[in-house]
């Protein structure tokens, strides 16, 4: 059994470097160091935890990484230009190990100084700007105390994205963040996501680099509070170069009559695990669940969900699906948690995977807990090749046997992408997806 | 709970008043026993239990062994709450009487014979069966099985006098399905067995009827771990059935089992178990069967008492073509937990599964499916289905679901599908409309729910369970 082992560099001299270098708050550094006692007073995990019986932790280890520490430049690379360029967003950002490098666009209201405006920044500049608000959120979803990797990014996330959509307002177009980085080592990033009530926004955060100089762990949190009524379709899209390895933990609170519509993508590094957790709180609320993966040439993906109804009249619905090939590895483990009182819920899971090679192994946990009687809930799990009636109808309309295949991965992860409707993000991904399929003419560059 | 009166200790002794079965459950007799260990488990207790059953030198170390595997293991770490279950306060064996296990029902002492008149087991064996086996306490007392079976030589014994009788045989297959270092309640049970059935069924012997064994508790503070081993040879067919029970004391028990079966190629075995323990009873299973070329599989496992059950009946396809199927059905009423599901091993090509969960839960009860389905590389063209489904009748009621699935072979063809529901109102009203009054209308729905295992079940089995759903029911309405 594989046993991570600590990394020399996280200490209480790192934290109060990282205090000390952004002039930190009192109660920042506070919360900083608690997080590190809580880092320091827990365990690695081991495949003896059920949450980690599947992960190849080895691939995971942190071990002799550098705290990186800023960006070697400040040049934005061609694959985000072009992305940039290419997309419809209102507004966006670019974060190079941990240092904002570019920005594009205004948002209606940005930077208001009574905090009426929306709030599109990054969290240092958040830290400067709207102290109070980011004060009042911040570690209030995602904290030290829930995992090991939380404590870890609660103590040295160095900088990330700050949105904060205020009463009644609707921003059209989507907003984003890339976060990206010029060299390996071990980094923390933070997203912290505002909607108050009765607002809408669309935000993309997406994770991607070239190739890099060296091993890259990246840790990533992000807290998601949706006020009564808001409205948020949140996309994490990781296309990482396979030099890194990110550990993600994407947490949302729903108030009455919230709805959060999210999407999970899977695409790039070495290993990845998302962990994606909902926890309806009001009456009403509404969680629409999405992810996709495919993993290739050895990749290790884990994704791990909870969709947590602690109120009645709540909704849930989660759809993930993936493919793999090339002896790569995934898996899927989600629970449905319907607290004792929470009647009138409706919470629906489901999990499908293609297995596109014999070496490739999918494991798939769908799992219910359930302590109310007047609920509507299921899942359902299925794990198969490409079914052969369809391969062959299609080679029987004359397609050759590697591009029906082609199509029927493609359109089997379409299912998802289908649901959102963002399609210059839906363009990206079924692009990243055919290059991996090796569907000659597309470039995964792009 | 201070009065033991056995009619009083049952929490479902008022319901019972007035009804015809009332002495179902009044089946407590005073304890009268040969021996009885000393509580708790010792590596003297285990010297004694091997010391009383003579049994040869190679038991005696493999059950010191499994001692030491227990050990060092630990209780695991997952799934129910075990806290209450106190090694100190049990008793690992009992002996009842001083003589062996009879095949005359005459010579079992009158308090057992009667316990088991009430549970009408005399009058199904000459009825309906090939074989009839009954354990009380830690020793079978009772075996018998038909001459015309014995003339083809099918052995049904207790697993003490098989492994007397037929030490090579025994010897051969025992602990090979399950080695004590499987898990935990494994190694406990390695090291304290005691009774169960040994059930050998030559090459290409076909039983019509079933063979059956019936369990007892009757001892307070008792710890039963009765270890069965069933080989059916190439071509053989038959059915095993079992049935569990104890009376209500305050104090609680503890049931171990080990089952062990061997399916070899074309054999075709059913294995079918419904446990009705009182509610105090600890029920750590495990039961494996390995199944080899073209062979099948068939466990059935209804939960129905007990305090707390954590089983999961598997089945290891290991030759080409095998097929296994797992009925499972959980009842838990207030205060039982009922942590049952089944795993199924794909580890040959061509090999089919099939499992079908139903769970009810009423009142504080709580069931769980946990369950394991595993697709080997190599083993092409598996196929595995499991459906669960599960009825909550009340609010306070509580149902889980944990199916592992690890798929690592791409023919492999897995689905799994899980539904909660409740009660459905129009269908209560629809029936209530016709002149029904509410709790015979929801158990006849709860029937309905059950009826895809329920018929699959021999016939006085499905007739018991029809009337504990009926007595469960009783009064859950107003």
């Amino acid at each position: 059994m594989a046993l991570l082992k600590d990394n020399a560099a996280i200490t209480e001299a790192a934290v109060e470097a990282l205090v000390a270098r952004f002039d930190e708050p009192g109660w920042l550094a506070e919360e900083r160091r608690a997080a590190l006692r809580s880092y320091q007073a827990t365990p690695f995990p081991t495949n003896r935890d059920e949450v980690w019986r599947y992960t190849q932790l080895e691939r995971f280890a942190i071990d002799g990484l550098d705290l990186v520490d800023g960006p070697r430049d400040a040049s934005v690379a061609d694959r985000i230009g072009m992305r940039i360029e290419d997309s419809d967003a209102e507004a966006a950002m670019v974060v190079k190990n941990g240092a904002v490098v570019y920005r594009v666009g205004e948002v209606p209201g940005r930077g208001a100084a009574d905090g009426r405006g929306v709030v599109f920044t990054d969290l240092r500049t958040a830290l400067r700007d709207h102290e109070p608000l980011v004060r009042e959120h911040l570690y209030g979803v995602v904290n030290a105390t829930m995992s090991k990797a939380a404590a870890l990014d609660a103590a040295l996330w160095t900088n990330g994205t700050f949105l904060y959509v205020p009463r009644d307002v609707e921003v059209a177009l989507p907003l984003g963040t890339f976060t990206t980085a010029d060299r390996g080592g071990l980094s923390a990033g933070r997203t912290l996501i505002v909607v108050d009530r009765n607002a809408k926004v669309t935000f993309v955060d997406e994770y991607t680099s070239d190739a890099l100089p060296g091993r890259l762990a990246h840790h990533a949190a992000t807290e998601i509070v949706l006020k009564d009524g808001a409205k948020l379709r949140y996309v994490s899209l990781q296309n990482w170069s396979r030099e890194v390895v990110q550990h993600n933990k994407i947490r949302a609170r729903l108030a009455r009559d919230a709805r959060l519509e999210s999407l999970t993508v899977s695409l790039g590094g070495d290993a990845a695990r998302a962990e994606v957790e909902v926890r309806l709180e009001g009456p009403g609320a509404e969680s629409e669940m999405l992810g996709l993966y495919f993993a290739d040439e050895g990749q290790h993906y884990n994704q791990y969900t909870v969709q947590h109804h602690a109120t009645d009249h709540a909704m849930s619905d989660l759809l993930f699906k993936g493919a793999l090939r090339d002896a790569s590895t995934a898996v899927y483990s989600g629970v449905i948690v319907v607290d004792p009182g929470a009647q009138k819920t409706d919470a629906y899971q489901t999990n499908r995977n293609l297995l596109l090679d014999a070496a490739s192994e999918a494991v798939s946990i769908p799992q219910l807990e359930i302590q109310a009687n007047d609920v509507r809930c299921s899942h359902g799990s299925t794990t198969g090749p490409v079914p052969d009636d369809q391969r062959f109808y299609l080679m029987s309309r004359g397609l050759r046997p590697e591009v029906a295949e082609h199509v029927l991965v493609t359109g089997f992860l379409y299912e998802v992408m289908s649901r959102v409707t963002l399609p210059k993000v839906a363009e990206y991904v079924e692009r990243v997806v055919q290059a991996k399929l090796g569907v000659p003419g597309v470039k995964e560059k792009l | 709970m201070a009065d033991l009166l056995p009619q009083d200790a049952h929490p479902d002794a008022a319901k019972l008043q007035g009804m015809a079965h009332t002495e179902q459950y009044g089946y407590y007799m005073a304890e009268n026993y040969a021996f009885r260990s000393e509580k708790g488990l010792t590596k003297r207790v285990v010297e004694q239990i091997s010391y009383h059953k003579n049994e040869p030198e190679w038991m005696l170390k493999f059950r010191l062994r499994a001692l030491e595997i227990a050990e060092k293991k630990g209780r695991p770490k997952w799934g129910p709450d075990l806290s209450h279950l106190n090694f100190d306060e049990i008793y690992f064996y009992i002996r009842p009487q001083d003589q062996k296990g009879t095949n005359s029902w005459d010579d079992v002492p009158e308090e057992v014979r009667e316990t088991y008149r009430r549970l009408g087991i005399p009058e199904a064996e000459q009825k309906m069966l090939a074989g009839v086996g009954a354990q009380y306490e830690s020793e079978m007392v009772y075996h018998n099985l038909k001459e015309e079976w014995e003339k083809k030589g099918v052995i049904f014994l207790d697993s003490d006098t098989g492994l007397q009788e037929h030490p090579e045989l025994f010897k051969e297959h025992f602990a090979t399905v399950i080695p004590p270092e499987d898990n935990y309640f494994a190694a406990v049970n390695s090291a304290v067995w005691s009774g169960g059935s040994f059930v050998y069924v030559p090459a290409g012997v076909e039983i019509d009827v079933p063979l059956q064994a019936y369990f007892l508790i009757n001892a307070q503070s008792m710890g039963q771990f009765e270890r069965t081993l069933i080989i059916g040879e190439p071509g053989s067919k038959f059915h095993y059935i079992e049935g569990c029970t104890a009376p209500t004391y305050n104090s609680d028990s503890f049931h171990s089992g080990v089952i062990e079966i061997i399916v070899k190629e074309r054999a075709n075995v059913r294995y079918s178990t419904i446990q009705n323990w009182s509610h105090n009873v600890y029920n750590l299973v495990t039961q494996r069967a390995i199944v080899h070329r073209r062979a099948s599989m068939g466990w059935l496992d209804g939960n129905l008492g007990s305090k707390v059950t954590m089983k999961y009946p598997s089945t290891y396809l290991v030759g080409e073509g095998a097929h296994g199927e797992v009925l499972s059905i959980a009842f838990a009423t207030d205060g039982q937990h009922q942590d049952a599901g089944a795993k199924v091993i794909h580890a040959a090509p061509n090999t089919t599964s099939s499992v079908v969960s139903k769970s009810i839960s009423k009142g504080t009860g709580r069931s769980s499916y946990r369950g394991l389905v595993q697709i080997h590389e190599g083993a092409t063209n598996a196929r595995s289905n499991v459906e669960c489904d599960a009825l909550l009748l009340d609010e306070f009621a509580k149902t889980d679901t944990y199916p592992y699935i690890e798929i690592n072979e791409k023919t492999a063809h897995v689905g799994h599908e899980a539904t909660v529901s409740k009660l459905n109102d129009e269908q209560i009203f629809y029936l209530m409309s016709r002149g029904l009054p509410a709790d015979a209308a929801m158990a006849l729905i709860v029937r309905g729910f059950l009826d895809p295992v329920a018929k699959e079940l021999p016939l006085e089995y499905a007739v018991e369970l029809n009337r504990l759903i009926e007595l469960e029911m009783e009064g859950s309405v107003g």
